[in-house]
């Protein structure tokens, strides 16, 4: 036990608690994939400042003409932007009780939808592109809203109707894409106007091409807003209390459907951003018939942050690192691009036994606590009849269970 | 027309229905698993290894592959589900994160292990492992019988496999002592320990099952559908099978049923977009229809589902 002790006190703090267990998570994955790249010989630091240096966040030891670090960092920003909203819908949808397994078909039915109305238009910007985003917005709340209302009224699993909706989404959207607009070369739909894309594309400073992303300052200003919606609104403590205990909250006056149809349209409106900022922002083109693996990513991170609005924050800048800079380490390192994918997914794993090690590591301190009061006679200055046979550690440990135990009555 | 229907839906059902039945398996037993889908990934991706080893070294076991494919397809699941059932059971998880979480760990440890594997082994840097379509097997005699003699025409070998397997599956879960342990933990697990059963294991035991079921469930698709395991293989069938056996109610000739319905819907649609002569195209709009029929049926039937009691709670020795 006392081996563990530096661990337990880490993690041990319930005040730190949201980011020291995600923080041990990922540290621990980080070292399963460098045992995984030892054994396959190659150089883990390596790979790993690979993956940053793809991602734009450290400089390469060289560029191709007119791109540079700040390419990458843009292009980075643009990819992280659809991961902040996805994870957030998500995270609306899990603090109501409800599981929203169909972000990516949302955010595909917002992005198509946006794509036929806007995309091919001749509208000028400054109406074009605030139409993206209501259109979204709408299309990804309905969408969602629909699958509360189904909950709620007839019962219906929203894990399994959102399934369901994906599905029925992804077909009927790929066969209108097919018919109607798809570019017979690279069997996509055809690129949208620059005037309706949230990411200005290829512009040019000081000598390297940038895309400036619209959506990464929307997808801020949207944590900062879900946070305020959760913690500091009426609808938010509603939202928290349904999520929480639906007999308690229903006892206590709230309308159950009425707050599960707004949460999940809620949710719904942020995935159909996703679907926007991704389709009509990074991408500029849809594939027909493809689910995005972002929509089932972002369930995992936002999981990874909590599902907390600022965590998430955190969640996704990670995850998307490990995405983005996947392809720049693999062709420095020659380790598969795949492997960033196996680390992403052993972070979560790891993070899912979270509630786990809150509960071993608050139970030990327990269990310390207890020993000493069985060893100790009540008096703190007597704690130590020997003092020479008590280590240092174990005063420090003493004192540690005393302070533990204050702020747990505070 | 009649013939094909029936011949590709029940070729398409029957997969369905034996991972739906692990779902059941373990659902009954009291653990969510939405793992379904990762296991049968990965239950496939042990069963194409397994055979391409194998016919590396002797080529002349060709014939014989889809067994071994089989055998260790479940194995594989068996073996993955572990993480999902030490995960709900021993690390107290949350039952649906850790589902989702063994879910992307399945397609990207898959996808990983079968580009390095490819690159090692065979020096190709290929993402999937070539199976072929298995061989197709006619029972003489039944297959006389008008219109529903197609349901024993052209039969893929692992269809019978999975008939045998369901009805093994099937007499273990309604008749055996195990079976009824098995179904007390999913509704009130602390009578099961009263009576001086472990829970932990049925339960572990139950889940380890339902990933040797999806395993199986994997290669049949793998083995028809997609002819090779590559990461394609996660078209979402293992969510397919869970509303299987939310529609059928959790039990397993309902869930059958279920099956049978996305079979012979998926089939009957692709039949009919021919019949009409319709382009290619269309048929996006016939594979809808299974997921629509569910939609629609739900709304009738969802009312009277009977969840299992203590579906998703972590069980706790501690508490009464």
């Amino acid at each position: 036990m006392n081996k563990k002790n530096p661990l337990t006190a880490f993690l041990g703090n319930e005040k730190w608690q949201w980011l020291s267990i995600p923080v041990f998570a990922v540290v621990l994955s980080i070292v399963a994939g460098s045992v995984v790249m030892l054994l396959m010989g190659k150089n883990p630091l390596a790979a790993y400042v690979g993956i940053l240096q793809g991602a734009g966040l450290v400089p390469k030891p060289n560029y191709a003409g007119g791109t540079g670090m700040l390419t990458d960092f843009t292009s980075f920003l643009d990819a992280l932007a659809p991961m902040i909203f996805a994870a957030l819908a998500v995270t609306v949808g899990f603090r109501a009780g409800l599981f929203n397994i169909g972000i990516a078909g949302q955010m595909l039915l917002a992005g198509f939808f946006a794509t036929l109305l806007v995309g091919y238009s001749d509208l000028p910007w400054y109406l074009a592109k605030p139409l993206v985003l209501i259109i979204a917005v709408t299309a990804g709340a309905l969408a969602a809203g629909l699958v509360g209302y189904l909950k709620h009224r007839f019962n219906i699993s929203e894990v399994v109707s959102t399934i369901m909706m994906n599905y029925i989404i992804a077909y009927v959207t790929s066969y209108y894409i097919k018919s109607y607009f798809v570019n017979p070369v690279s069997r996509q739909s055809e690129y949208i106007q620059p005037a309706a894309s949230l990411t200005l594309k290829n512009l040019r400073v000081g000598g390297v091409r940038i895309d400036v992303s619209i959506g990464i300052v929307l997808a801020v200003a949207a944590a900062l807003l879900v946070y305020y919606l959760l913690y500091k609104t009426r609808l938010g403590f509603e939202i928290k209390a349904v999520g929480a205990n639906k007999q308690a909250a229903e006892y206590a006056g709230i309308h159950i459907g009425k707050t599960t149809v707004t949460a999940m349209m809620i949710s719904g409106g942020l995935a159909g951003l996703a679907g926007a900022t991704f389709y009509l922002g990074h991408y500029a083109s849809m594939q027909p018939g493809v689910l995005a693996g972002l929509g089932y990513d972002a369930i995992a991170t936002s999981l990874l942050g909590n599902n907390h609005p600022l965590g998430v924050l955190l969640a996704s800048v990670l995850i998307t690192t490990l995405d983005k800079g996947a392809t720049y380490m693999s062709s420095k390192v020659g380790v598969v691009r795949e492997i960033s994918g196996v680390i992403t997914s052993l972070i979560l794993l790891f993070s899912a036994t979270g509630t786990y090690i809150r509960y071993r590591v608050n139970r030990q301190r327990q269990e310390q606590k207890e020993q000493q009061e069985h060893r100790e006679p009540p008096e703190e200055q007597s704690a130590s009849p020997a003092p020479g046979e008590v280590s240092a550690q174990q005063v420090e440990k003493s004192r540690e269970a005393n302070l533990k135990e204050g702020g747990d009555e505070a | 027309m009649m013939d094909r229907m029936i011949i590709d839906g029940l070729a398409f059902a029957l997969p369905l229905f034996i991972i739906a039945v692990g779902g059941i398996y373990s659902e009954r037993s009291g653990i969510i698993n939405l793992a379904l889908e990762g296991l049968m990934g990965f239950g496939a991706f042990s069963g194409a290894l397994a055979v391409v080893l194998v016919l590396r070294s002797f080529p002349g076991l060709q014939p014989q592959g889809i067994y071994i494919a089989m055998i260790f397809a479940m194995v594989g699941g068996a073996l993955f589900a572990t993480i999902h059932a030490a995960l709900c059971i021993y690390f107290k998880a949350n039952q649906v994160i850790s589902g989702v979480v063994i879910n992307i760990l399945s397609v990207s440890l898959t996808a990983f292990l079968t580009r390095q594997l490819n690159s090692l082994i065979f020096k190709a840097p290929s993402d999937r492992f070539q199976l072929g379509v298995a061989n197709r097997i006619t029972i003489p005699g039944l297959s006389e019988i008008p219109v529903l003699g197609a349901a024993f025409r052209n039969l893929y070998p692992f269809q019978i496999a999975i008939i045998l397997v369901a009805v093994a599956a099937y007499v273990l879960f309604e008749k055996s002592r195990y079976g009824m342990r098995l179904r007390a933990c999913g509704d009130n697990p602390h009578a099961v320990a009263a009576a001086g059963v472990d829970v932990e294991r049925i339960r572990f035991s139950a889940v380890v099952i339902s990933g040797a079921l999806a395993g199986l469930g994997g290669i049949s698709f793998a083995y028809s559908i997609s002819a090779n395991f590559s990461p394609m293989i996660y078209m979402g069938y293992g969510y397919l099978a869970i509303a299987a056996l939310i529609f059928g109610n959790w039990g397993m000739t309902t869930t059958l049923g279920a099956a049978l319905l996305f079979g012979f819907a998926r089939s009957g649609g692709y039949e009919l977009a021919r019949a009409l002569e319709m382009s290619s195209t269309f048929n996006d709009i016939t594979m809808t229809l299974p997921y629509v029929l569910t939609l629609i049926l739900l709304i009738f039937f969802s009312k009277t589902n009977r969840v299992p009691r203590s579906l998703g709670e972590i069980y706790d020795k501690g508490k009464r």
